[in-house]
């Protein structure tokens, strides 16, 4: 990525890619959080170069607007649930989600793994009983993940990728090969951008061999 | 010439600090007309965010009184070792960091907490619950209580409290219906500044209590979580707010006149009221 040494990219991206962007561009500064949250931002005028959602809607629906560039799929991940290490509320399948009482924190409605997480459990058939038992929406995937990290909630839905950084404090639970929804990420160029060559650069590098490899050690699925 | 120069300076300051100061309020305000302000207290986000804020602040600042008051009483009345210690470690929640308050309170009354894991063998679980809501908005908005409530008792005449004793009445009659009087403005100063803070709390509050709708979900929160859903909800919320705020800043300015009216001696808060 020697392209990007020149300027400084200002990077939005989803939370889930915390630790595994700086490791692909070391140079880039970058603001991670909820994908909505910072397309609302983009909206509102920040000043990104580069837009890297959880979700393919996202940057669709900045693109119809004119705000960023065509998207591209860089990535794509899991969704699993995980619960504290201790279990307290002994969760192993997804359906013990419904027993009464267990603590439930799942990300806000918007939120692309807050919708993913109600499209798995409408799949499921889930829906109404495991919603009974939320106890917060969280405003992006590691706040999901580290209320579960602390023990407070019985289970979350986090990216199988997020489970990966706190392996030592929370156990994985796989979904039902049925019910997985096709999570994948895409990056676009902002509009208002006034790197537009080194932004377009850091979005072709994504695709490239090196940041790929990275991506997959970090647990991202290869973009098909 | 340069006296010109001086006051032409100090007036551009002026107004730059002023429009600064304005110009966000003005602009949520000039985004956002009271009909549609009205209509949006429909939504059942705000509405139930509104229901949420009002309760959970309502029970903190009726504990904040309760504890507070005594608490502040003893440390204006009293002088003991540690006296100074004790006044600074009121203040402490005041400048610390809300993150670092929603940290604090997760590992005293966290579920694995200091004090939570006792409470969670006991059936109460406080994360996640109004009661964990509650819980913050106390912590971060009881010192400013305390502390002004500490001054409040401290401008009191002390000897309008000794002769209400000298014509026999006793430390609880004197209490009630000599101190109290005395400091009800300031006392009612620090409650409108402790509401105002409980009111806005979002950092502790979202670490510990997280957000649900009708359960967790405050105002500050339901203004996050709405930001990118329905912008015009947040600036009714946000509407909503600083009408609030502009009625407790009107409560505290009242509350100040009143004390200086009714204390002897003068009483200064963050430089709000004029030493006379």
């Amino acid at each position: 990525m020697r392209l990007l040494a020149a300027v400084h990219l200002t990077v939005f991206a989803a939370a889930s890619l915390t630790n595994v962007f700086p490791k692909i561009a070391a140079s880039a500064s970058y603001s991670f959080g909820g994908s909505n949250m910072l397309a609302a931002q983009i909206e509102q005028g920040a000043p990104a170069d580069v837009f890297a959602s959880a979700d393919t809607k996202l940057p669709a629906q900045l693109h119809a607007r004119g705000l960023c560039g065509t998207p591209v799929v860089f990535t794509r991940n899991a969704l699993v649930i995980v619960v504290p290490r201790s279990n307290p509320a002994r969760i192993h399948t997804v359906s013990d989600l419904t027993r009464r009482g267990v603590k439930v924190d799942v990300a806000a409605a918007g939120v692309p793994v807050g919708d993913y997480t109600t499209k798995v459990l409408h799949t499921l058939r889930l829906l109404t009983a495991v919603t009974k038992n939320i106890v917060s929406r969280e405003t992006d995937v590691r706040s999901v993940l580290s209320k579960v990290a602390l023990g407070e909630a019985d289970a979350g839905f986090v990216y199988a990728t997020d489970a990966k950084t706190v392996a030592g404090k929370v156990t994985l639970i796989t979904l039902p090969g049925r019910a997985q929804p096709d999570v994948r990420y895409a990056a676009c160029v902002v509009s208002t951008t006034r790197h537009g060559g080194a932004a377009k650069a850091f979005v072709t590098a994504l695709l490239g061999s090196s940041a790929q490899a990275k991506l997959r050690a970090a647990g991202f699925l290869s973009r098909r | 010439m340069t006296r010109l120069a001086a006051v032409i300076a100090v007036g551009a300051a002026s107004f730059v600090a002023l429009a600064f100061l304005l110009l966000p309020i003005v602009a949520i305000f000039a985004r956002t007309s009271p009909a549609h302000l009205v209509h949006q207290l429909s939504n059942p986000v705000v509405r139930d965010a509104f229901v949420v804020s009002l309760k959970t602040s309502a029970v903190a600042q009726v504990l904040i009184i309760l504890f507070g008051t005594p608490a502040a009483y003893l440390l204006a009345s009293r002088r003991f070792p540690g006296h100074a210690l004790a006044v600074t470690l009121v203040e402490l929640p005041l400048v610390l960091p809300p993150a670092v308050a929603g940290i604090g309170l997760l590992a005293a009354f966290g579920r694995f907490g200091l004090l939570g894991s006792s409470l969670h063998t006991l059936g109460v679980t406080l994360p996640f619950t109004q009661a964990a809501v509650t819980i913050a908005v106390a912590y971060v908005a009881s010192p400013l209580y305390v502390r002004q409530a500490i001054a409040a008792f401290e401008a009191t005449d002390p000897s309008l409290a000794a002769a209400s004793r000298t014509l026999g009445a006793g430390p609880v009659r004197t209490f009630f219906r000599v101190v109290l009087p005395l400091a009800r403005g300031g006392l009612i100063a620090g409650l409108a500044l402790s509401f105002a803070r409980g009111l806005g709390e979002f950092g502790a509050t979202i670490m510990f209590a997280g957000s649900l709708q009708r359960v967790t979900q405050t105002l500050p929160l339901a203004i996050y979580a709405e930001f990118d859903q329905n912008f015009s909800a947040t600036l009714a919320m946000s509407g909503v707010l600083v009408l609030v705020s502009v009625l407790l800043l009107l409560a505290l300015r009242i509350g100040l006149t009143w004390q200086r009216s009714t204390s002897t001696t003068s009483l200064s808060l963050f430089g709000l009221s004029h030493s006379n």
